[in-house]
């Protein structure tokens, strides 16, 4: 008790923080690349990288196209959203605006029986939503996405609809694949709901068992569509962490999707992030910026999340209300594709700077890169007419000519002379090869893989390269992984884990098997970091002391415990598997095997100390006196030493 | 402490203090408490606390005014949007001071610059370490607690980082490791994190286990928001839960953050219904039910708000307002001078409007902030506490009773 009051703070003896001899110690290096470019060591993995070289490790994981990863792939198999295109996500899983129009006899139901449930479902929900909101005045809004149902009130209504379910329909799972499907197909909307909500941990598995992957997901999607894809998308994020064989890729994709944040709660972003992070972030991760960039402005995901769809230009065609070719045309065009233009109109026509601002604040030039509040009104204005076409119902970019504002305009002291679309690809070319841009972009790099303060004459390096090499990704990062400072010993250990960081890595290095990785994403949520669930557009911050607090530390702790005792939901852990084949009998030097297991034996004294002194506990020690020769208590030392703040550092 | 029980009791929802003329001597030794909520996302001030006396407010906002029957009226020329009904008894017992065209002087209107400056207390200064509330307890009366300063949430804010000890705590009642409070698991990650040389680890785990145990003993679960203390559903909600409960159960909290986002409309803003409203009720809702929640407690704390900026005054194409400039904060509790909004008022004319699109400033948030860290947390060095601006007392809007 006494101990933090009076326990002075040691000095120098920690063994990583004073020589880190390049050259010397191929361990180390290993070591070092291996928690910079990795969501963290495996067993074994200092040692596998070892064989190969270090630096030849480094080069495969910077050609990521060339290392097999067909074990993840495995792992995403049953994940078919993951493969859909947008359009086919809100088929099979169908928002609001689809379930309205169906509703309204402007879009068939679906002829494929569990497709036509779902959809049935749907409009069961949407009713009693209805319903509801009559009773208590509720207002929602679809714009914020606020129109998801409130979780609460509907858990509520769950509980009770389950109640209702569980008299009738327990002999379900007895019964075949096939016939189970038939069975809930038979069943009211109402009640497949309530079955559908019910679906959690064993229960799920005892009714879905048997079934196909489409047919699965579809029974699943019965309660709740949206949350079928958002699911997936989160699952596969934190598998593709854990057992991606393309690890810095992952780490990349992690990387460039915050820089680009997108917020998975804004409306219609719930459809579009997989295809955004799939199709818009992962392929340029390491490829050209400007690639990157205007891969990221036409994107659905980024266009809705800030609002850009929807700017208008105050002296564009569609603000002045003026027809295209002849009035007649015009009408029965926009009726059936451009709901967009009818929905901007419907609202008013003007200028949303909000993409302009965040475009040179956060993705290019660096909030101090040297623009005014003037040319963020000009970069809206050159960006007004990139559009979606129906964004609530899967549709993609568009340039629309009548919401551009015509006539020039100059951005950064440049002039853009009118040319519709080319405007902005003009501005996004500029931007890309600022030179503001190529220090913020290194600067970001260098924070996630070398310090929090990076060394200037490292970005200053990497900068060069950015602008040599024509902004090409690749060749900066190849920069920094062969520069001095990356491998200098101030930059051993600096970094301080995030919270996604911190829990994959602890998985990575008890080698632990995920069945399901959705309560994992419930303890991102615990520890403030919900994946895609970062609102402002700013994303995560990569600096150390963000995560450092009294909540997130015994957050910390708290999952170590929880995953070495095998309490985990969804993750299995073998923690005895991280002793030698032939384990020692003496208990300090099993305290030593699980240190190199899970350290590479990279801890200090005082940790050790402790840690050796927790023997004396009966709980850990578990000694017995019909069992002399039993092991201690493997997972709770485990847990200790992920928790220590050794494991807190990469 | 425990009077607030006393407080409900009777017909009226009010606190029995709110129902008080005038308060009698007050005791020394009890601790002066000062919460600060932020509005991430910058609030629009101007639908908020409507000028409704104001022709070019209608003029500039077709289609998201707040029409002059709707506004809850205050003066005549302010009214509180209508879904902050739960704020009128409040201002009718003077407990809610209002200061209009409030905020940073820095032009920025980024997000998170503005934030970053209004939570460092040092607005255009980026190399500001620590937050303000955090060196508001440096000079201040000092209380022996390891729950001094408290956040509710998940990760301590930029506002309270600092030199002094502070917690961030994501749930009150499950603040510990392995489910319990201090026992031998706990008390080893304790030596190990006590024992790091890692500084930035050692000291936010002394601080943490400090909090641990001081909290067990106090045991915040066992108590129960007041009947009448009506905490919407929501994060914000419950984090106002949580900390009543922790002020309740006597710890010594003398500064404590929340948050609340969700205000960043620009898009399908909202008028009296809609979005705004949602978030408004939401947030006064939540405010009221802690004030009730408090009951006498409320004697020794304030609340202040604030948001990194405002919105244009004008709406824009999108039926919604994008970011802007000055903003209107609130000052509540028992030591207020409340039932007026302070704080000049620059006018929506265009030649009075900050380049040319947003509301002016006329107070700066470190003037607000100043006078309740001088007079109701009883630090005197406002230098230190928001260097590079001269706080004089003499300057102060004197919105507190002490003033």
């Amino acid at each position: 008790m006494a101990l933090t009051a009076s326990a002075p703070i040691a000095t120098g003896k920690k063994t990583t923080s004073q020589e880190f001899p390049a050259q010397h110690d191929e361990q180390r290096r290993a070591l070092h690349a291996i928690s910079r470019l990795t969501f963290g060591p495996r067993p074994g993995e200092v040692q596998r990288v070892l064989a190969t070289g270090v630096d030849k490790w480094i080069d495969q994981q910077l050609h990521p196209e060339k290392i097999n990863d067909s074990a993840l792939d495995a792992r995403l198999a049953s994940f078919r959203t993951l493969r859909m295109s947008t359009r086919e996500i809100v088929e099979n899983f169908p928002p609001e605006a689809v379930i309205k129009a169906v509703e309204e006899g402007k879009q068939p139901l679906p002829s494929d029986p569990l497709r036509r449930a779902v959809y049935q479902d749907e409009m069961d929900r949407l009713q009693e939503q209805e319903q509801r909101k009559q009773d208590a005045n509720l207002s929602t809004n679809e714009e914020t996405g606020n129109s998801v149902k409130s979780s609460d009130s509907a858990g509520v209504e769950r509980r009770e609809e389950t109640r209702d379910y569980d008299s009738g329909a327990e002999q379900l799972p007895k019964l075949p694949p096939e016939q189970r499907v038939k069975e809930i197909l038979a069943m009211s909307p109402r009640r497949r709901r309530a079955l559908a909500s019910s679906f959690k941990g064993a229960r799920s598995s005892d009714f879905l068992d048997g079934m196909t992957a489409q047919q699965r997901e579809a029974v699943r999607a019965l309660d709740n569509p949206q949350k079928v894809v958002v699911n997936e998308l989160l699952e596969s994020k934190i598998l593709r962490s854990t057992y991606s064989e393309r690890q810095l890729q992952e780490v990349m994709t992690d990387f460039w999707f915050n820089h680009f944040n997108v917020f998975i709660g804004k409306g219609a972003d719930r459809y579009l992030l997989t295809s955004y992070e799939r199709d818009v972030i992962r392929p340029h991760a390491m490829g050209k910026f400007e690639d990157l960039l205007i891969a990221t402005a036409q994107s659905p995901a980024m266009l809705f999340y800030l609002d850009n769809w929807l700017s208008v230009g105050p002296n564009s065609d569609v603000a002045n209300g003026v027809p295209k070719n002849s009035e007649r045309q015009w009408r029965r065009r926009y009726r059936r594709h451009s709901v967009s233009v009818k929905q901007a109109k419907g609202r008013r026509s003007g200028l949303n700077e909000n993409y302009g601002r965040e475009l040179m604040e956060l993705h290019t030039l660096g909030v101090n890169g040297g623009y005014t509040q003037k040319d963020v009104t000009e970069v809206a204005r050159v960006f007004t007419g990139w559009t979606l076409k129906e964004p609530r119902q899967g549709g993609g970019f568009l340039f629309d000519p009548r919401m551009h504002e015509p006539g020039d305009k100059i951005v950064l002291g440049h002039r853009i002379k009118p040319g519709g679309e080319k405007e902005g690809l003009e501005v996004l070319h500029m931007l890309a090869h600022h030179p503001s841009t190529a220090r913020f972009l290194c600067t970001q790099l260098a924070m996630r893989f070398v310090s929090d303060d990076p060394p200037s004459a490292l970005v200053d390096q990497m900068a060069k390269t950015y602008q040599k090499k024509d902004g090409d990704i690749r060749d900066v990062l190849k920069t920094m992984f062969h520069s001095s400072e990356f491998w200098s010993t101030a930059s051993y250990h600096a970094k301080l884990k995030t919270p996604l960081e911190f829990v994959v890595s602890a998985i990575r290095v008890t080698n632990a098997d995920i069945t399901d990785a959705m309560p994992i994403a419930h303890h991102l949520q615990n520890l403030g970091m919900p994946l895609y669930g970062m609102q402002p557009p700013t994303g995560y911050s990569m600096k150390g002391e963000t995560w450092v607090n009294s909540s997130a530390l015994l957050g910390r702790m708290n999952f170590a415990l929880a995953l070495t005792a095998g309490g985990l939901k969804g993750i299995r852990v073998d923690c005895e598997r991280l002793l030698p084949a032939d384990p020692p009998t003496d208990a300090h030097q099993v305290v030593g095997e699980l240190e190199e297991s899970l350290l590479a034996g990279e801890v200090s004294k005082q940790t050790e100390e402790i840690i050796v002194a927790e023997l004396d506990d009966p709980k850990i020690s578990q000694h017995r006196l019909d069992d002399p020769v039993r092991l201690p208590n493997i997972g709770l030392l485990s847990g200790l030493i992920l928790g220590s703040p050794e494991f807190q550092r990469r | 402490v425990k009077s607030s029980a006393l407080a409900v009791v009777g017909t009226a929802a009010l606190p029995a203090f709110l129902k008080r003329a005038a308060f009698g001597a007050a005791p020394t030794a009890r601790t002066k408490r000062l919460v600060v909520i932020f509005q991430r996302g910058a609030a629009d001030g101007l639908n908020i606390v409507v000028p409704h006396g104001e022709e070019a407010y209608y003029a500039m906002r077709p289609s998201i005014n707040i029409p002059r029957n709707s506004a809850l009226d205050l003066d005549g020329f302010f009214g509180l949007h209508p879904a902050m009904a739960s704020f009128q008894p409040l201002w009718n017992q003077r407990h809610l001071a209002i200061v209009h065209a409030a905020g940073s002087p820095d032009p920025t209107r980024s997000h998170f610059d503005a934030q970053d400056y209004m939570e460092s207390g040092t607005p255009g200064v980026k190399a500001t370490e620590e937050g303000w509330l955090n060196r508001a307890l440096r000079s201040a009366p000092p209380r022996n607690s390891a729950l001094r300063a408290v956040a509710l949430g998940p990760s301590l804010p930029r506002i309270l980082a600092g030199s002094e000890p502070a917690v961030a705590m994501n749930n009150v009642n499950d603040f510990g490791v392995d489910g319990h409070g201090p026992g031998p698991i706990s008390n080893s990650f304790e030596a190990m994190y006590a024992n790091s040389v890692d500084t930035v680890l050692h000291n936010t785990g002394r601080e943490t286990f400090e909090a641990v145990k001081m909290l067990k003993a106090a045991d915040p679960a066992k108590y129960r928001p007041l009947p009448g203390a009506d905490y919407p559903k929501g994060r914000f909600g419950d984090s106002l839960k949580q900390l009543a409960q922790l002020i309740k159960s006597d710890v010594g909290v003398q500064v404590a953050f929340a948050d609340i986002g969700g205000w960043d409309h620009h898009v399908n803003e909202g008028g009296t219904q809609g979005q705004i409203a949602n978030v408004l009720r939401e947030f006064s809702q939540s405010l009221t039910a802690f004030y009730f929640d408090l009951g006498d407690l409320m004697e020794d704390t304030i609340i202040v708000t604030m948001s990194e900026f405002g919105r244009t005054a004008r709406e824009n194409g999108n039926r919604g307002t994008d970011h802007g400039h000055a903003n209107v904060m609130f000052v509540m509790g028992g030591p207020v001078k409340g039932g007026k909004v302070y704080g000049r008022w620059p006018g929506l004319a265009q030649s009075q409007l900050y380049e040319g699109r947003d509301l002016a400033l006329t107070t700066d948030f470190r003037r607000v902030l100043g006078e309740a860290v001088y007079c109701h947390l009883g630090n005197y060095s406002l230098d230190e506490v928001f260097p590079g601006f001269n706080n004089r007392s003499t300057e102060f809007l004197r919105l507190l009773r002490n003033s």
